[in-house]
Order: C-alpha cells, then sequence, then structure tokens
C-alpha cells in the first residue's frame, strides 16, 4: 500500500509519499484551447509554471481560488481531479500500487465542497480521506489538544482550535483577506505610487514572497520593474509593509473572538500554543507582530512552523500512514 | 496507553467516521450550540429548513387544486414509500390525506396567505400532468429530499442463476457465477458500513424469474435495487469491453432495446401485469433518484475500471426498458459490469480480487449516492438491524 499526503492548496499544492517522494506544483491546471494549441503543447494537459508559461494558449483553471471550488464549474472540478492525479503521479504510484490518500483542502471547501472533492480524489485512489488544511497541520505537528492552527493561505486565512478531536463547526473560521488579498493591495498600492512601471499580479506576488514582512524593518526592500521596456529599480518598502500588514487586524480580531469563545479553563492553553501555517507565515517578522497585537487583550504565543510548504502534506501522510486498517477497509 | 496517543487514537477514529459519513457525536470538552428553531404552525412538524416548509405547504395548495392528479401520485409506489417513511408521516398531516381535508386546506385562505408570493407562482394553467413535472421543476429538490426520504434496505439482485447462465465467456465463465460473487461480496461491504440492511434475491445458484425477483423487492420493503449483470457482444465484437449502467426508461439506442429483450426473456409477466406496471412509468421519485443512482455508480464503476483497462468504453447510464427495473417500485438500477466476451476481461472476471474490486467500487459509488441524499446521516445507529438475508 502506498500513502499519500497531499496538501491541495489554493496557492500551491503538495504530495508527500510513503515511499519519500514530496513534490508541490503550483494550483494551475490548464487544457489546451484548441487543436493547434495541442498541437503545438503535445500535452492534454498542463500542470503548474507550465501552465502559466503557456496560458495564453490554454483554458486555464486555479480551482480553488478564494478557497472553494466554484459553484457549477465543471471545469473547476475536472482541475481538482486532474491536479489530484497529477500529484499522484509525482509521488510516483506505480500503476498497480493500492494508493490510501488522505487530502487537506482549504476548511471552507470542506464544508461547501466535499463530495466534489472526495469524487475527484478517488477516481485515483482505492481509500480515501479529506480533511481540512489546518487539522492535517496540526495532525503532523502533534498539536492535536490545546492548541490553534492559523493556515495563511492564498485564497483564505483559516483558523482551527484543536481539543483532542476533529474540529467541530464553531472551532473553525475562515477569512478571505489572505494571500491574494495581500498581492492586489501591494499591486494597488505600486500602481499607484509609480504608474509609469509595468507591474503585474504575479510579478508582485514573487516580490511579496522574497520581501514579505511585517512589522518594523531596517533593511530596505527594493526591487526592479520595467519603465517602458527598461528595467528600472524602486524602493518598495513601505508598499510592501502596508500590504503585508493589511490582513493583521482581520487575524487578530478573529484569533481574540475564537479563544474568547473556547472553555475559559483550558484558553490559557490555547493562547500559549498558537501555531502559523501555511505560506503566508513566512511573511518575516510575523510571529512577533501577532504577539504584540494581542497584548492589549490576554497576551498569546505565536509560533511560525519551519516547513510551511510541505507540513500540511506531511501531516495528511501521517494521517493516512496512521489510520487503522479496519477503518481503512471501510473508507 | 499515554494520553496523546489516546487523542490521536479518538481523532483518527473521529476522521474516520466524518470521512465514512457516519453522524459522530460530539467529541470535544463542549458542547456544540443548541439553536432552537421556532416552532412551526400548532405543535406541527418541524421542517428542515424555510424552502422545505414552502415546497411543502406548495405542494399541498396544489393538492387542493387539483386533488386527483395527487392522488395518482399517492396510490403509486411513491405513496408506499411515504407510508413507510416516519418522517414523511411526521410531514404530512394525516387530515389532508382525505379529499375533504384537502378541500378544506385549499379554501383555506389565512394559511395562503403566509405563503412568500415569489413561491407561489404557480397559476391554474400549471395544474396539469405536465404542469406537475414542470412544479417539481421549480421546486428545486428531488421529491426524495422534499419527503425526506430514508434508506433503510438495500436489495442486490444477482442476474440470471440455475439453468439460465447468462452470457458465457469464450473461456466458459458464466454470467451467473461471477454475478452472484460480485453481489456477495457488495452485500458484504455494504453491512461493513454498518447502516443497511442488505439482501440478495437469490444467494444460490439456481433459477429466479424476473417477476419473483420484483415481488421480493417489495416483499422485503427494499429501498434501493441494485442488479448485477456481465454484458455479452458478438464474436466480431469480441476485443471491445464496455460497461453501461442503466435505469427504467424507454431505450435510447437499438443495442439497449436488444440488450433488454435478451435480459427480459423470462420475466413470467402476464400481459395483465404490465397494465399495472405500465401505469407506473411515470413516478417522478424512482425516476428521479434512480437516474442520481445510476449514475454515481456508474461514474464511480468506470473511473475505477478504466484505471485497470485503459481500453474500457464508458457506454454511459441510460435508460433501457428492462422488466426487472419497471416492476420494482423503488430506485433501481441495473448495471452491466463489463463485456465477458472479452477474452481478457473475461480472465480479470475470474480472478477473485477483481471480482472483489468491482464490488468495491459498486460499493462505493452506492454509498456516494447515499451521502449525496445525506440519507446516510439520518440513519439512526441501532434501530436498523444489519441482517443479510440469505434466501435460496
Amino acid at each position: 500500500m502506498l500513502y499519500i499526503g497531499i496538501d491541495l492548496g489554493t496557492s500551491r499544492s503538495v504530495v508527500s509519499a510513503s515511499n519519500g517522494n514530496r513534490k508541490w506544483v503550483e494550483s494551475y491546471v490548464g487544457w489546451p484551447k484548441d487543436f493547434v494549441a495541442k498541437k503545438m503543447l503535445g500535452k492534454r494537459v498542463l500542470f503548474g509554471s507550465e501552465a502559466l508559461e503557456h496560458r495564453l494558449a490554454l483554458n486555464l483553471s486555479r480551482p480553488l481560488q478564494n478557497g472553494v471550488l466554484k459553484e457549477g464549474t465543471d471545469q473547476d472540478e475536472a482541475a481538482v481531479e486532474e491536479l489530484i492525479g497529477h500529484l499522484i503521479e509525482l509521488a510516483d504510484a506505480g500503476p498497480d500500487s493500492e494508493i490510501c490518500v488522505a487530502v487537506g483542502v482549504p476548511a471552507e471547501a470542506l464544508k461547501v465542497n466535499k463530495v466534489a472533492i472526495k469524487n475527484a480524489i478517488a477516481s485515483h485512489a482505492s481509500k480515501l480521506m479529506v480533511v481540512s488544511e489546518p487539522f492535517s497541520v496540526a495532525y503532523g505537528l502533534g498539536a492535536l489538544d490545546n492548541a490553534m492552527i492559523i493556515d495563511i493561505g492564498a485564497g483564505t486565512v483559516d483558523f482551527c482550535i484543536m481539543h483532542g478531536t476533529v474540529p467541530l463547526e464553531e472551532d473553525q473560521r475562515s477569512i478571505l483577506v489572505a494571500g491574494d488579498y495581500v498581492d492586489e493591495q501591494l499591486f494597488r498600492l505600486l500602481s499607484e505610487k509609480h504608474p509609469e512601471a509595468d507591474f503585474s499580479l504575479n510579478m508582485v506576488r514573487r516580490f511579496k514572497e522574497k520581501h514579505g514582512f511585517v512589522g518594523e524593518t531596517k533593511r530596505r526592500v527594493k526591487i526592479e520593474a520595467p519603465v517602458d521596456g527598461k528595467f528600472t529599480e524602486f524602493d518598495i518598502t513601505e508598499e510592501m509593509r502596508k500590504a503585508c500588514e493589511s490582513p493583521m487586524p482581520a487575524i487578530v480580531e478573529t484569533v481574540v473572538d475564537l479563544v474568547a469563545g473556547f472553555d475559559p479553563e483550558f484558553q490559557e492553553s490555547v493562547r500559549k500554543n498558537i501555531i502559523v501555517a501555511g505560506g503566508g507565515s513566512q511573511l518575516s517578522g510575523l510571529d512577533s507582530y501577532l504577539t504584540e497585537a494581542t497584548r492589549q487583550f490576554e497576551p498569546c504565543t505565536f509560533t511560525c512552523i519551519s516547513d510551511p510548504l510541505f507540513a500540511g502534506a506531511d501531516g495528511a501522510l501521517e494521517l493516512a500512514t496512521d489510520m487503522p486498517e479496519e477503518f481503512l477497509e471501510k473508507l | 496507553m499515554t494520553r496523546s496517543s489516546k487523542i490521536k487514537k479518538k481523532v483518527l477514529r473521529a476522521v474516520y467516521e466524518d470521512n465514512a459519513g457516519i453522524p459522530r457525536s460530539c467529541h470535544g470538552k463542549r458542547q456544540p450550540k443548541v439553536v432552537e428553531e421556532p416552532p412551526v404552525a400548532d405543535a406541527g412538524p418541524r421542517f428542515r429548513s424555510k424552502a422545505t416548509l414552502i415546497a411543502i405547504l406548495g405542494l399541498v395548495a396544489l393538492v387542493g387544486l387539483n386533488f386527483r392528479l395527487i392522488m395518482v401520485d399517492f396510490t403509486g409506489p411513491a405513496a408506499m414509500q411515504m407510508a413507510d417513511s416516519p418522517s414523511l408521516q411526521s410531514l404530512i398531516d394525516p387530515r389532508l390525506m382525505s379529499p375533504e381535508a384537502v378541500a378544506d386546506f385549499s379554501l383555506d385562505s389565512d394559511r395562503s396567505t403566509t405563503l412568500e408570493p415569489a413561491r407561489m407562482s404557480w397559476d391554474s394553467a400549471a395544474i396539469t400532468t405536465g404542469g406537475y413535472d414542470d412544479m417539481l421543476a421549480r421546486l428545486g429538490m428531488p421529491m426524495a429530499d422534499l419527503f425526506n426520504l430514508q434508506v433503510h434496505t438495500i436489495v442486490i439482485d444477482p442476474g440470471h442463476g440455475g439453468i439460465d447462465p447468462g452470457a458465457t465467456g469464450r473461456q466458459g465463465l458464466m454470467e451467473k457465477d461471477v454475478a452472484l460473487d460480485i453481489a456477495r461480496r457488495l452485500r458484504d461491504k455494504l453491512l461493513m458500513s454498518g447502516s443497511y440492511r442488505v439482501l440478495l434475491t437469490r444467494n444460490t445458484d439456481r433459477k429466479v424469474f424476473l417477476k419473483e425477483r420484483v415481488a421480493f423487492a417489495k416483499d422485503n420493503k427494499a429501498d434501493l435495487f441494485i442488479s448485477i449483470h456481465i454484458n455479452s457482444l458478438p464474436a466480431e465484437a469480441a476485443s471491445v469491453n464496455y460497461v453501461e449502467t442503466y435505469y427504467f426508461g424507454p431505450h435510447t439506442d437499438q443495442q439497449s432495446l436488444e440488450l433488454a429483450e435478451k435480459e427480459n426473456h423470462d420475466s413470467d409477466y402476464a400481459m395483465g401485469d404490465f397494465r399495472e406496471v405500465i401505469a407506473r412509468i411515470g413516478d417522478t421519485l424512482k425516476t428521479e433518484e434512480s437516474k442520481r443512482l445510476a449514475n454515481a455508480i456508474h461514474r464511480r464503476l468506470y473511473s475505477s475500471l478504466r484505471k485497470r483497462n485503459r481500453d474500457l468504453i464508458d457506454a454511459g447510464s441510460k435508460t433501457g426498458p428492462f422488466v426487472v427495473l419497471l416492476g420494482v417500485e423503488v430506485p433501481s438500477v441495473l448495471v452491466e459490469v463489463s463485456c465477458i466476451s472479452n477474452k481478457a476481461e473475461e480472465t480479470r472476471l475470474s480472478k477473485p480480487r477483481y471480482r472483489d474490486d468491482v464490488a468495491g467500487f459498486l460499493k462505493t459509488g452506492i454509498l456516494e449516492y447515499l451521502e449525496q441524499r445525506g440519507y446516510r446521516r439520518s440513519v439512526e445507529g441501532g434501530k436498523i438491524q444489519h441482517v443479510a438475508k440469505q434466501e435460496g
């Protein structure tokens, strides 16, 4: 049996398998628009950066944009199915391997698209489980009791309080001011300040991933962008700080609100055990910024995980591996 | 066992229950918030949602406007399902089942005015048979949802048997044996889900007439009926292998008609019987749910088998005039798993592991259908006896 953990993210999808393979791909799926494109590309479907590179020749789908499958869009469901199949291929599962897959998806998608996602996975695996991304991260880290996971993704920031079981509806919250929102803010700020320069959303996302930070910093963020075709250097420190801090008030408010709703006897334990995961956890200075921001309420301790890219997939893999045989048989 | 491993075990069970669609008790330290629903009318039934309430009242209003039309449906198979459904009995006020009460209700202007005008746009022109279908379409939900029908008993029907071998492969493998083996495995797998009573129309190699199969389903109050067959094609198409799933309806192509003739040959029905059963063709609930069930099973079976055999053709989920599907009063499908006339497929079908996988795919398709319908959540554990009735 090959066990596979998958983190199906809005921005990146990651696979981690029991045979040691660990891969990731940007969550883009593209089908050639016509027979010319198909002949040129030589493939039925393209994924990730390759799909982005050839996007003009493709019907491109980013299936979990905003953290959910868009209602009634067959293309997005098909894209999830293709993406899962591609990730399983990346895991190098042999054609005759029996496969057990655990997939972490954005919390909101788990609520509204569970059946569609299960269907998409089921065509590739004989045994499958679907859980929320923050839960799979928590499982992988062993943070199963009196802990809060904040998964800052591209489409959503998912919050989840763990109290020794699968989180219930009221233990979870999602907000839409996440990575994509930061990109839009940064794009807007840069376009307003430097109208002469040409920016694109992809460019500003790369700037953010390389230089993103919150709070005070002494270093300057300098990037290059084309002006009339010539690359020119810009100092975007202030714009970067403003954009990256834009989701913080909503995050702090949600943390305080969720903790306040938890059993009073265990609130203190949760406050001391808040784990920040997802791509957004890589913003420089994030843990100390959030710790400082919650000081005015009851002090909280935030810890950013060291390997946010693979934490969800590794957790899902551990979940699949740990699942008792008698349960697996019925899944 | 350490505290952390205990928690892990509990979490794993919860993940399993969550994914298997099993109702989960609150494991947390806190109880989930209980939201009190406002009472509906005087000590009346509690509806699942406002939309359901509006739909039910709309249907009842229609009853008032054209009682004769509704009587057709309340005496058909849907009525039998309704009569067996405690949740439905709680939804429909018994007084409304009498013509007088219906007339009273429809003339009660006070109650009528409580309905939302936008939802009550059905006019008298809509009150025809065609209008009835139209109204159902406008409800925006399947009848099974509307009436909150439950699934307790699943009848699996292995095709052929005894002196009727069905199709025979070139290596001598017989359809009746493969169908029975897959059916038994499917029954065992469904029983493992712990939520359904699962019965076989035959559990030995014996001849069972189609009429007997239909009667068996009826006598045992089947809620779903799944007939399992293996297809066969003429020698000139021996290399072809496909999977197809049928629910009752007019044939969509000549091949479906020919297949139906082949599978219907031992129906043992008299013409008089047919008049009665043909009157049931228009049963909206059965058709709706049979189609959904067929789609779910077919999608799962084809996509899974396709991984083993890249040449497998998807012949689709479609309607066909099969007697066994016509006679059974509940959602019913006939699955032609694959083509035994294809030599490679015959070899695969001869292997227990492959047949077990086929049974697993069928089970998954059925459970996906049930999960989509939300049936599994509404089954109360312990109330249903998990019995495999071994008949024959």
